[in-house]
């Protein structure tokens, strides 16, 4: 029966999007687009809590539609992310309508941007149905197109082509090296189907070829570093609505192929685990630290999305560590860690990048360091932002702390059950999760203050939020202090979501893990102390506003502030030479005033030092074919006969 | 239970109530060590006392976040002063995972002294906010390479446990210990921006961390700022107490009487190393907390190893 819902969520999608090209004018358009996409995310998500939460006795697999049975399930870990799409493209989608009514003169980008991002939603919900490599394969494209077609939007800018063109083609790539991947799995197994694909690592090189290119392929796309170069550039550029939803959910989608491998090559090798740690760890540690040395806004958040991608990588790690040593408390809490992660930042990400689009939007800029003082405009959607800011540096009692708080019980799980050097190597890679949220916490300490508080370094007029944005931010806020003061809304559908999708794995209630009560208990008193505070604070003193301590200075100006180069300056310092920060400073030579300037930027080491490189010889080698780009068309069509005959020739030599 | 929770308090009101005492303690110390008589060792209750009956007096381009930010920084560090065993009495949190709770409630805590510094945007401020932030990314490493690996040595993940682990049995759990508790010292300088890192008595706003964060706070958002200081002190303290289990007892009265004589011997340490050594240039202090990060490694390398 509630097969049924997802149907007639679907459906509704392809009319949210027919709509959007049809209805006039664009503005009702809109209007509709927003209802119908609504109402589709939450009748799907409807289907996908009702689904999780039969899921223990119901035990794995069964078809959405009867007559296509094979080419869609809806297991488990199917069912989590579209949990995690539907509930964070709410909010998305509602955020869009008062984005776009500054768009609207612009009646054609508007419409595509609308028409694809229905299907962009439908595209990723199919995406993780999808049980068959073909389908599988459309989705993913059909994903990538959407999102590139979103983008879009503000097609006139230069660095709008630029970066969407980045997305584009390192899509691409990604998308290249899948269809190896699933082309390999195809041959050994002659099936397209996923539940056929079960690779042991007895298979000799396929395996390797297989888990070498899928991880390649999908970790492109979920930014595990060095592949992440094309995220600093795509999320800035991208409309507030797609930014989000490209970091909450488009780059999970990575996550959730990982997943698949795993699912598919079990289990792996211990080193591979290993190997999957020490990148996650890296990809953590340096995704902050490039995002503490950023400027721009959009920037810093998309170099946070690579940290939180690692921080969900260091979890996988540790499941699968769990699964090759067959430590099943290890395989939950890893893997567990990882898919709360998951939603979590989706949660605080998508709250983040709606704000920074809020506040972006009213400044037409995404220079932090041209902002300042917003906190006297809107004290409310400071204190929105604030949360989402507390719940991604880590800290309790909001989501984010929860995730990681699994992920360092893994830790010491390992430790504990492993033995050997793992207590080592385990509370070295504590140390690391440490240092990343010391970090986070400083860059969102960082954002916080240049952007928010002080005074404004230039004027600003009025700050408009409208009731929309508050609604849109208002719910993500709201799932960020429900899943951090009460995680165990969450830890029952994760529990069994690992159960079913891990057969060898007896059910593990999440209580056995640490008196979660507690944890309720703490985040209260905290938050009760603080109410108390605040009361007697209000009836028990005598309050004056005088001007700040200027060390006898009496007239400061907005420009003696504190900017965001010079607070996180000092932590930079130490690492400026692995990132490569270039700083550019002129300072008056004589005694009398003069201009003097300061810049500074990072250089991305990736970029730097492995596309560019790679991307400058391919480039040159194909400008040798020049020969072949005449103008004249009947090169292309014998050049393509030519291409033809070889593919064919391959096919019957084939064996 | 009435009688558990009764015990569970216990610990609690002492950090609460003893708390200031240590620092008087400690700047008595100092003071009969440079050859001053000093102020009586009550004199942080007179403070805290006095402070309570000021106005406050909020800067102009201050916003909520200032009002706000002493009141959470405060209840987080008093809330994990809930999790803190003193005299082998089970606190009333314990379970399993609280080592990190632990650690992040202190987290919320900078988090928010931080935006409340810079909430003023004054340069000073942004200043101490700066300092504190980068020198506290150090801070959770060291953490976690001290209490954390007795954690991980131990097999252990609550206070509680992992401290009625210790066992001096032999000669390199002994080691261990020492180092892991001098490590722990480094840290409570660092959380606690004593000497060398930061000199609490001085008012140059040039040279200060701490202090000059909370330089616009006045009447009960400065009592809130000096007294969650002091429990802070007293939480480190506690730490210090905890490595020196030497007799593997769990007497309470044993345990408590313990517990005030090596607070007592802390505070004399650190009244000695304030008066001892001077103030380190703020470019050397991520290499001292560096150092304290290596023996931090070197010392579980030596454990793990030797054992």
């Amino acid at each position: 029966m509630t097969e049924y819902l997802f149907l007639i969520g679907c459906s509704l999608f392809i009319i949210g999007a027919i709509a959007s090209l049809l209805v006039r004018p664009v503005k009702h358009a809109l209007f509709i687009f927003i209802v119908m996409n609504v109402l589709a995310l939450a009748i799907n998500l409807i289907f996908s809590l009702k689904r999780l939460i039969e899921l223990p006795s119901v035990n794995g697999l069964f078809p959405i539609l009867s007559g296509y049975a094979s080419l869609f399930r809806a297991d488990g870990l199917a069912l989590f992310f579209l949990l995690i799409i539907t509930t964070v493209a709410i909010p998305t989608v509602i955020s869009i309508y008062s984005y776009l009514q500054h768009y609207l003169h612009k009646v054609a980008p508007v419409r595509t941007f609308l028409f694809s991002f229905s299907l962009l939603l439908l595209s990723t919900q199919l995406l993780v149905f999808a049980n068959h490599s073909i389908l599988f394969l459309i989705c993913w494209e059909l994903m990538a197109l959407t999102a590139y077609l979103g983008m879009l939007l503000d097609k006139e800018k230069e660095e709008v082509q630029k970066g969407s063109f980045i997305f584009f083609t390192t899509t691409h790539l990604a998308t290249f090296f899948l269809y190896i991947f699933f082309f390999l799995l195809h041959n050994h197994f002659g099936s397209w189907f996923f539940n056929d694909f079960h690779l042991s690592s007895d298979a000799g090189t396929i395996f390797f070829l297989v888990c070498g290119f899928g991880f390649i392929g999908f970790g492109i796309k979920a930014g595990f570093m060095p592949l992440h170069f094309w995220l600093p550039w795509a999320h800035p550029i991208a409309p507030t609505a797609l930014s989000a939803f490209l970091s909450g959910v488009i780059i999970k989608t990575g996550i959730y192929g990982i997943f698949r491998i795993i699912e598919f090559c079990s289990p792996l090798p211990v080193w591979m685990g290993l190997i999957i740690l020490a990148v996650s760890v890296f990809s953590a540690i340096f995704g902050v630290w490039y995002a503490l040395a950023q400027h721009d806004i959009k920037k810093l958040l998309a170099y946070h999305s690579i940290e939180n991608i690692g921080i969900i990588g260091i979890g996988i790690g540790l499941g699968v560590l769990g699964i090759s040593y067959s430590v099943q408390p290890l395989v939950w809490l890893g893997f567990g860690g990882a898919l709360f992660h998951t939603f979590n930042h989706a949660i605080f990400k998508s709250l983040l990048f709606l704000g920074s689009g809020v506040i972006c939007h009213n400044y037409q800029t995404r220079d932090i360091e041209k902002m300042g003082g917003i906190v006297h405009h809107s004290p409310w959607f400071v204190g929105l932002f604030l949360i989402g800011s507390i719940a991604i540096s880590g800290i309790p009692p909001l989501n984010g702390f929860m995730s990681e708080f699994l992920i360092f019980k893994g830790f010491f799980n390992a430790a504990a059950a492993l033995g050997k050097y793992y207590p080592l190597l385990m509370l070295l890679l504590a140390v690391g999760l440490a240092l990343v949220g010391g970090l986070a916490l400083v860059c969102f300490t960082k954002i916080n203050s240049i952007m928010f508080l002080g005074t404004e370094r230039s004027p600003l007029q009025s700050f408009k939020v409208s009731k929309t944005e508050y609604t849109a931010l208002g719910m993500l806020a709201f799932l960020c202090i429900l899943f951090g003061i009460f995680p165990q809304s969450v830890l029952g559908i994760i529990s069994s979501v690992i159960t079913s999708n891990h057969n060898e794995m007896a059910f593990h209630p999440y209580t056995m893990f640490t008196h979660w009560e507690f944890l309720t208990v703490i985040f209260v008193g905290v938050l009760l102390t603080i109410v108390c505070l605040i009361v007697w604070k209000k009836f028990n003193t005598r309050q004056r506003i005088s001007q700040a301590w200027g060390c006898g200075y009496t007239s400061p100006t907005p420009r003696m502030q504190y900017t965001a180069s010079s607070y996180a300056d000092e932590i930079n310092s130490i690492a400026s030479h692995m990132l490569h920060i270039k700083k550019h400073v002129s300072v008056p030579k004589t005694i009398f005033p003069q201009t003097s300037r300061f810049i500074s930027h990072t250089e991305d080491f990736s970029e730097r030092q492995f596309v560019a490189p790679v991307y400058n010889y391919i480039v040159n080698k194909i400008n040798s074919f020049e020969l072949l780009s005449r103008t004249d068309i009947r090169f292309y069509i014998t050049s393509m006969l030519i291409i033809a005959i070889i593919y064919s020739i391959i096919a019957i030599v084939w064996p | 239970m009435a009688v558990k929770i009764l015990q569970g308090l216990l610990p609690f009101l002492l950090i609460l109530g003893v708390s200031p005492l240590l620092v008087g303690l400690i700047n008595k110390q100092k003071a009969l060590l440079t050859g001053r008589k000093g102020a009586p060792i009550w004199q942080p209750y007179f403070e805290l006392l006095r402070l309570s009956r000021k106005e406050t007096i909020y800067a102009a381009t201050a916003s909520f976040i200032s009002r706000l930010a002493p009141v959470v920084s405060f209840s987080a560090i008093l809330i994990a002063g809930f999790m803190l065993p003193i005299g082998y009495i089970r606190p009333l949190l314990s379970f399993n995972g609280d080592i990190i709770v632990f650690a992040y409630l202190l987290g919320l805590a900078r988090f928010f002294q931080i935006i409340g510094a810079m909430d003023i945007g004054s340069s000073f401020e942004g200043m101490g906010a700066a300092r504190e932030a980068t020198f506290a990314v150090f801070a959770e490493p060291i953490y976690f390479f001290t209490i954390g690996s007795l954690a991980f040595v131990s097999g252990y993940t609550s206070l509680y446990e992992v401290y009625l682990s210790i066992h001096l049995d032999n000669p390199s759990s002994l080691v261990f210990i020492i180092v892991s508790s001098i490590s722990a010292f480094f840290l409570m300088v660092t959380e606690c921006s004593r000497m060398p890192i930061d000199d609490p008595t001085t008012h140059l706003e040039l040279t200060m961390i701490h202090e000059v964060m909370i330089l616009d706070n006045s009447g009960i958002d400065l009592l809130l700022y000096q007294y969650s200081s002091y429990i802070k002190i007293m939480i480190y303290g506690i730490y210090e107490v905890l490595f020196f289990n030497p007799f593997s007892l769990h007497n309470q009265l044993l345990g408590f009487s313990l517990f005030a004589v090596i607070l007592l011997l802390l505070s004399t340490v650190i009244a000695w190393v304030e008066t001892m050594i001077a103030r380190l240039k703020m470019k050397s202090i991520p290499q001292y907390l560096l150092f304290a990060t290596a023996i931090g490694i070197l010392n579980l390398l030596i454990y793990t190893f030797a054992r």
